[in-house]
């Protein structure tokens, strides 16, 4: 009785003292609280979504096949995948006694019905081009012939199919049970597979994912999206905090248990500190200066390959991701199985070189415009960089600063001299290098036109012959370094900042914040 | 009594600024734009009396070429401002009928424009440099001048100097040049003086905000926004610009009220 | 009374449509385009086209102009281009953190400011004078979001004493809400109790020199008699005007306060929206900020009377 009415005064009191710290810590081993630095568009898979989108997504949903830690593709719902000779048939076996979170047991039934709905029109799926020939391939089929087993057949074999199935950006082609839709067909909430389901969404403020007690996991060991996953927390909150000074404050105060992606620059503050710990690892993102090589200027290759051989790329590249990454002057990130020792050749700083091809190009000190944002620190940095650098072989660079919807504009119209820009993860190098390369009458955001380059890399897209492919890309490689369209810098590093008690918490190349397998002590 | 210390601080404040503002076009102790990335964020120190920023800048450096620019875009701005003001609130005051209509429904259409968007559309169509921010904040402020002169301007619209000058057949233009703008003065000295700390602030805000005069050219207002997150580890980088802000603005500020005392009749000078 | 009100309102529209289209034409010119936003840089120009017909956002201006006026009429603001969730409900969320913030603000700066702007002119001159002059000048010199982050850095992440991020309404947690918004309050107090001191001392000592003060003292009425029925209605007056304006003017500026103490307010809803091109949210926040300026200053005119004799009631 007394030991109530101590406890009791103790809670009013700090009720009323209102320290809202103290009353989460007693919470504390049930709500893991993470930031996320904007609100998410919407639970959707691939439909209307954004980066944060796909990460709050891939806890609830899964799909048939998904990305392994090392960012090859594995299977998660399906237990296994043959394929046939000709490469135009895949069959999915699929896991048995894999529950939805309504209690309801995966079929071969929701598979069709959940990719049905995806290469309908209507549904606005992003990767729907990816599947309905615009793209790689043309699901030409998609069947059932018994519970347990989907078959898919292309219209042509391609080495994307399955990648494109992994795609983060497309929610991972999650498989959904058809209660996820309201009574009026429209979109309600996620009834996923996956180990967490949707709690309270407060807009603007945060979003909750809750454990799913009848998570059925694989048996394999945890490997990115695939193997064993396990929610070890009650409740995952997602914080908004668009704000990263303040999140880094909240996470010192204990506001916060883990931010994913700190700012590289707070690196040693965080380290130093005892009651925080960091796990860093490398991105398949792709930090670089692209040129316009259609720009009256910057069209004679000696100017552009100047401005690259004025750059110490191992030195931006270093200072930008304050120690994390190295030099990559390849289109294909350093963590991808085919950046070949080829791949690891580039750019080197010389400064007569550099010079010798200005004079004989006739450049007379053209003051040359460089788009950056101040939006991400990483592009600014190395846009400062870049013109500090540049200066040293006489050229004169002015760094123009746009926010970021207007030099996203700029970059699609390709109307630009100079840019610092930052391209989002491309997890297979026909696709990297295809994000660069593409005739500039059709597609003017794209920085290289080679049409003998461009006919080359459909070859490598469609083989699936390993040893073709990589040759196929190292002699691309060659010839973007002699041609100059960019000068690649890096791939990003994620910090990923936390509270000593986090535990189980790894950042990965893609990205994407994975909340299970994570406890507090 | 007053006035003479208020104007004497402010004064001595504002030329303070303005001297190291002067000196910084010609002269400062480092190139405010030199990188050195092996001394990032040092503490002040004998070399660099208020420490290096993240990229190794000299800060003192910076704060003095911040001053130059600050003042610069104050200056255009409020020039522009009070440019548009005066013209606007004469012409309003003194036409008056429908002029008077048009002209103050756009004034007050410009009023709830939150200074913002019209920065940010501005310094977009016009180029992210001082030109869009001095164009943007003119515009912003031109409002509360149009509406301080036009009150002005009525009142002094019934005065016997204009009637006599009409009488005798001056035209309206002479009749607002002679008589009615040399009246003005005071007022739009005391709203101008006024406005240089507006514009100080705002563009501090603006720069907080991500818009305001880009990197690395630096403005005290972007150097603030930029020491954010290092406001832990390096104090220095953001308690420096915060202060110059503030002292410059109560120099403008007591400046101001020595004007107003000294220009208003109708105050008591004890 | 009523027909003096209706016929303020009346008279507003033709601002509100000029503010309406100049915010319509004003994003539409500004470069950057929601739906590439959206999409990001993976998607080719099909795309973003196919999206941004699925979004009738490829329809000519004025028709596009066109639908949304005509959705004002019937109350329908329009639905975010970001998340698609309506507009109007969004906005008046945000703006009851920021109102509320603004208001208490206010009320304590003014609770504070009054009587001492009247304390400073009574005593004109001396030394208490100058001491709160030179508070006042000092507090409305300092950027407010600097104060609010030394604020922060301080009381929040120093001592520990306050929360260093989020929100939590007060409707849900009437005192834990309540915390979260002591700093950005403090801040807002200190800046505004600078600038409406001053205004107070100034029209304070303006009224001590009327005649009839002077009468009153002539005739020994107590200083506290004096100051209560002649000194402070007739201060307060301008003072009240200064008000309307600063709590006008104040949406605007508080982006920066909620973007330092991350809370969830109109003013940040604005500048993310300008950022990420959401046309609808843009509109409609321009479109409410003035209409509650508008109301703000009516109601200054309508109290203004009660304090100033001299002005006419409506």
């Amino acid at each position: 009785m007394k030991k109530n009415l101590t406890a009791l005064t103790t809670c009013v009191l700090a009720a009323a003292v209102g320290w809202p710290v103290t009353a989460e810590a007693q919470a504390q081993n049930q709500t893991l609280r993470v930031r996320l630095n904007a609100d998410i568009r919407s639970t959707d898979p691939g439909v209307n979504r954004d980066f944060n989108s796909d990460g709050i997504v891939l806890h609830m949903v899964e799909g048939l096949v998904s990305l392994r830690e090392d960012t090859s593709v594995g299977p998660l719902l399906a237990s296994r995948v043959d394929t046939s000779p000709d490469g135009k048939t895949y069959t999915f076996t699929l896991r048995q006694g894999v529950k939805f979170h309504n209690g309801a047991t995966m079929t071969a039934e929701d598979v069709v019905w959940t990719w049905k709905r995806y290469l309908d029109p209507a549904t606005n799926w992003r990767c729907l081009p990816e599947f309905d020939g615009r793209g790689a391939v043309k699901v030409t089929s998609i069947e059932a012939p018994n519970p347990s087993t989907v078959v898919f057949r292309l219209e042509s074999p391609s080495a994307l199919f399955l990648g494109s199935m992994a795609r983060m950006d497309c929610g991972g082609a999650g498989i959904l049970h058809r209660s996820s839709l309201g009574a009026d067909g429209k979109w309600a909430a996620p009834v996923g597979t996956g180990p967490f389901k949707l709690g309270e969404w407060k807009r603007g403020q945060y979003l909750e994912l809750l454990r799913f007690d009848g998570y059925t996991p694989r048996t394999d060991a945890s490997s990115g999206y695939t193997g064993a996953k396990k929610a070890e927390v009650e409740r995952v909150r997602f914080v908004i905090v668009p704000d990263a000074a303040a999140a880094k404050a909240a996470l010192l105060s204990n506001n916060l248990d883990l931010i994913p992606e700190a700012s590289s620059s707070d690196l040693q503050e965080l380290r130093a500190r005892q009651d925080l710990k960091v796990e860093i690892s490398g991105t398949m993102g792709l930090n670089g200066l692209l040129f316009q090589t259609r720009d009256p200027l910057l069209k004679d290759a000696r100017i552009r390959r100047a401005i690259a051989l004025s750059l110490d790329t191992e030195e931006i590249a270093r200072t930008v991701s304050e120690g994390l990454s190295k030099r990559n002057n390849s289109a294909i990130p350093s963590s991808s199985p085919f950046h070949s020792q080829v791949q690891a050749a580039g750019h080197k700083q010389d400064l007569a070189e550099a010079r010798r091809l200005l004079t004989a190009a006739g450049y007379s000190g053209q003051p040359i415009k460089l788009i950056a944002t101040k939006r991400y620190n990483s592009l600014f940095d190395a846009a400062v960089l870049v013109q500090a650098m540049a200066q040293g072989a006489g050229i004169k660079i002015d760094i123009e600063v746009l926010d970021w919807a207007t030099q996203l504009d700029r970059y699609s119209k390709g109307d630009y001299q100079l840019m610092s820009f930052s391209y989002s993860p491309r997890l297979d190098p026909a696709l990297s290098y295809e994000m660069l390369m593409g005739p500039k009458d059709k597609q003017p955001r794209k920085v290289w036109d080679n049409p003998e380059a461009q006919a080359r890399l459909a070859v490598a897209t469609d083989s699936a012959d390993r040893n073709e492919r990589q040759a196929i890309f190292d002699d691309l490689h060659r010839r973007m370094l002699e041609e100059v369209p960019i000068v690649v810098f890096y791939n990003g590093a994620d910090v990923a900042a936390m509270r000593r008690n986090v535990t189980g918490y790894k950042a990965w190349p893609a990205s994407l914040p994975r909340l299970w397998n994570v406890r507090l002590q | 009594m007053r006035w003479h210390a208020n104007g004497v601080v402010g004064a001595a404040l504002v030329g303070m600024v303005l001297g190291v503002a002067l000196v910084a076009l010609w002269w400062t102790p480092y190139d405010p734009l030199a990188l050195n990335l092996r001394a990032k964020l040092q503490a002040p120190s004998v070399a660099h009396w208020l420490g290096t920023d993240e990229f190794g800048r000299d800060v003192a450096s910076r704060l003095m070429a911040g001053a130059s620019s600050s003042a610069i875009v104050a200056v255009a701005t409020v020039a522009l401002a009070t440019a548009l003001g005066v013209v606007v609130g004469v012409l309003s005051g003194f036409l008056r009928g429908w002029t008077d209509r048009v002209l103050m429904a756009l004034n007050d259409t410009l009023l709830a424009f939150p200074g913002i968007l019209l920065a940010l559309a501005l310094m977009v169509i016009v180029g992210a440099n001082r030109w869009g921010i001095v164009l943007a904040l003119g515009l912003a402020y031109a409002p509360s001048m149009a509406r301080v002169v036009r009150g002005v301007v009525l009142s002094l619209r019934e005065t016997e100097y204009v009637e006599a000058s009409r009488m005798i057949g001056n035209s309206a233009t002479v009749t607002m040049l002679r008589h009615v703008l040399p009246n003005c003065v005071a007022p739009v000295a005391v709203l101008a003086t006024s406005m240089f700390g507006w514009v100080l602030l705002s563009e501090s805000a603006l720069s907080f905000l991500g818009l305001g005069i880009p990197p690395p050219a630096p403005t005290w207002g972007n150097m603030l926004a930029g020491s954010r997150p290092h406001m832990q580890t390096a104090v220095w980088l953001g308690l420096a610009p915060g202060l110059c802000i503030a002292l410059t603005l109560l120099g403008i500020n007591l400046l101001g009220d020595a004007l107003r005392d000294r220009l208003d009749p109708r105050m008591e000078r004890t | 009374m009523l027909g003096y009100i209706l016929r303020r309102l009346l008279l507003t529209l033709p601002t509100l449509l000029l503010v309406a289209v100049a915010v319509f034409v004003l994003m539409r010119l500004i470069p950057g385009d929601p739906v590439q936003l959206m999409l990001g840089d993976m998607a080719d120009a099909a795309q973003v086209a196919d999206q941004r017909a699925r979004m009738g956002l490829d329809a000519p201006l004025p028709v596009q102009f066109g639908h949304w006026v005509h959705a004002l009429t019937q109350g329908d603001f329009g639905r975010s281009i970001s998340d698609q969730q309506p507009v109007l409900p969004l906005i008046l969320e945000r703006f009851s953190v920021s109102a509320i913030i603004v208001l208490v603000a206010v009320a304590l700066a003014v609770a504070l400011a009054v009587p001492a702007g009247l304390m400073a002119a009574w005593q004109q001159n001396r030394p208490a004078d100058l001491l709160i002059v030179l508070g006042a000048t000092l507090l409305l010199s300092v950027p407010s979001f600097w104060l609010g982050l030394l604020l922060l850095l301080f009381f929040g992440m120093h001592l520990g004493w306050f929360p260093v991020i989020g929100y939590v309404p007060l409707s849900q947690d009437l005192i834990g809400g309540a915390w979260y918004l002591v700093l950005p309050v403090i801040t807002l107090v200190m800046i505004e109790t600078g600038v409406l001191t001053r205004m107070a001392r100034a029209s304070a000592i303006e009224v001590q020199r009327l005649e009839y003060v002077t009468h009153a003292r002539a005739k020994g009425v107590p200083d506290w008699q004096i100051v209560a029925r002649h000194v402070l209605p007739n201060a307060f007056a301008p003072t009240l005007t200064l008000i309307g304006l600063v709590l006008g003017n104040l949406l605007g500026g508080i982006a920066v306060l909620e973007t330092v103490f991350t809370l969830p307010g109109l003013g940040r809803l604005l500048v993310d929206a300008i950022f990420a091109r959401d046309y609808p949210v843009v509109q409609g926040v321009l479109l409410f900020t003035a209409l509650i300026y508008v109301l703000v200053n009516l109601v200054v005119d309508l109290l203004y009377p009660l304090f100033d004799p001299r002005v006419r009631a409506p």
